[in-house]
């Protein structure tokens, strides 16, 4: 494994057990790491707001970025068009922590993601499946996450992102090698990657957080007991009535998502929550986990 | 006869807890009836431990949460009880005296006398790994992956009735406050300064049964770290 490749899945397995947060200004990212946020997801603006625009979703703007890079001691992460190398480069000129190569904007490459392994700087992609998040690890990703379905508030996608792959992995640890060589052909991945994993007991090789439709401390707790190591959170927090105090319960239920006394604790009174859109109530085109090739 | 066992936590508020267990085991694999690791994250569960280790993770988060569960006077129990300790990257920061460019709401235990300064390399593209000699203090590991993300690092030996104040890096310009724990000192050892990189900057040390580094061996795949903790603290009380 090369050095960088270390330095960078390192960098994830830090962020294990934590709540990455989505904030669009200074003041937000403040809340987020008072709130015990883990890093926060430097934006323009939330998924929410880009799915209702249906203008064309880019890089925030540098300045947006920098300033929230002086407010927190965090880590701070942010996203780049899918495919669109020369914002991934802009990116890593910043010194940002890790580059979101991300579904939610406006996809710049209809063929090809970016080639990672050409950066120094870490890349976190989505993934629906196995062969996807073995695809992205292929080409240079040093963490993955689930694609459910930004700015919805509604969990399921990302739950059956979650259990799709591990329903994939069970799968992948009885196949013998022809059925290997047939599933890597398919899924477009090298065998070998697919022998390390039987190897490794079905364990992926680099850290994989849940993301899209996270809005509740449940939500989050639901996501950990699944067997994620981590949670995104975008809309869910500032689009609810009182952010700071669903951030630090959010924060909290990753944490003891296993201890259902607390998960009660933490999931009472905590005021209007971000509306809803179910995901089924989409169109097909409207759906973001759609893109990534 | 029955063999004394011992119980080992992990601090598993946030960050890499699992790596320290994963590696614990494997650095104990012959003796696994003496050896029992622990995620820790309630005071009933801390109350099992007989040493304990503070994993890398974000130093903000692991201190946030660990006051908001109720952590934080469990902790300093622990600390006061003299058991063995270790904090890696964010576990040094939480463990120290002092923290130089922390944030307002975050804690210093103050287990062990030293000043530390967060994030002191850089971002994430300063990260860096180096193959360190730390023969010094462990016998024979002359080559050791130390990896190093986003660290911090040691800036201040802290006077005390058993440390004379010692300056190990000069702060220049750094004007953000400094986190100066509630706790008292009741650490009655001299502070060892265990390892210090060409460039003058401290990494390991410890003050008797409380050892602190700015790297994660538990990211390295190499358990005799993690074996020289056992022998040297654990085992050894």
């Amino acid at each position: 494994m090369s050095n960088e490749l270390k330095l960078n899945k390192g960098l994830a397995q830090m962020l294990k057990g934590g709540v990455i947060m989505d904030v669009v200004n200074a003041e937000q990212a403040k809340i987020a790491e008072r709130a015990g946020a883990c890093a926060v997801m430097a934006l323009e603006r939330i998924p929410a707001d880009m799915r209702a625009s249906g203008q064309v979703c880019r890089m925030s703007d540098p300045k947006l970025i920098k300033e929230i890079m002086e407010e927190v001691s965090i880590p701070v992460m942010a996203k780049c068009r899918i495919g669109h190398f020369v914002e991934a480069q802009i990116l890593q000129a910043i010194g940002i922590d890790y580059i979101d190569e991300s579904e939610v904007l406006t996809p710049a490459d209809k063929k090809y993601h970016i080639e990672k392994t050409a950066f120094k700087i870490p890349f976190v992609c989505g993934a629906k499946n196995l062969g996807e998040a073995l695809r992205r690890i292929q080409e240079g990703a040093s963490m993955i996450r689930s694609k459910g379905e930004a700015g919805t508030g509604d969990i399921s996608s990302a739950v059956g992102h979650l259990t799709l792959i591990k329903e994939q992995i069970a799968k992948v640890l009885q196949m013998n090698d022809e059925e290997l060589q047939q599933f890597a052909k398919q899924e477009r991945i090298s065998v070998e990657s697919l022998k390390e994993l039987q190897a490794n007991g079905g364990k992926l090789p680099v850290v994989n957080f849940a993301a899209g439709g996270v809005a509740t401390p449940a939500d989050a707790a639901l996501c950990m007991q699944l067997g994620c190591d981590g949670v995104f959170v975008g809309s869910g927090i500032f689009k609810s009535k009182n952010p700071e105090k669903l951030a630090t319960a959010i924060v909290n239920a990753v944490t003891h998502y296993n201890d259902p006394e607390k998960l009660l604790e933490y999931s009472t009174d905590l005021g209007e929550l971000m509306f809803g859109v179910a995901i089924d109530q989409l169109k097909d085109n409207e759906k973001l986990s759609s893109r990534g090739w | 006869m029955t063999v004394k066992q011992y119980t080992v936590g992990v601090l598993s508020l946030q960050g890499a807890f699992k790596e320290h267990i994963d590696l614990f085991k494997l650095a104990t694999e012959s003796q696994h009836e003496k050896f029992h690791f622990l995620e820790v994250k309630t005071p009933q569960q801390l109350l099992r431990c007989d040493a304990l280790v503070i994993p890398g993770g974000e130093s903000t988060s692991m201190s946030l949460i660990a006051e908001r569960t109720k952590m934080i006077q469990p902790l300093v129990d622990f600390i006061h009880s003299g058991k063995p300790l270790w904090g890696t990257c964010a576990g040094l920061i939480f463990l120290s005296r002092e923290i130089v460019n922390g944030r307002p709401n975050q804690k210093a235990l103050g287990a062990i006398d030293i000043q530390v300064k967060r994030n002191a390399f850089g971002r994430q593209l300063d990260s860096f790994e180096s193959m360190l000699d730390f023969s010094g203090f462990i016998e024979a590991v002359d080559q050791f992956p130390a990896i190093f993300i986003r660290a911090p690092v040691i800036s201040k030996v802290l006077p005390t009735e058993y440390n004379e104040e010692y300056i190990t890096m000069k702060l220049v310009d750094d004007q953000s406050p400094i986190i100066r724990s509630e706790n008292e000192s009741v650490n009655k050892s001299k502070v060892e300064l265990l390892y210090t990189l060409d460039n003058g900057l401290v990494v390991a040390a410890r003050q008797g049964n409380v050892l602190v580094t700015s790297f994660h061996p538990e990211l390295s795949d190499d358990c005799r770290f993690h074996r020289w903790f056992i022998q040297e603290f654990v085992a050894s009380t």
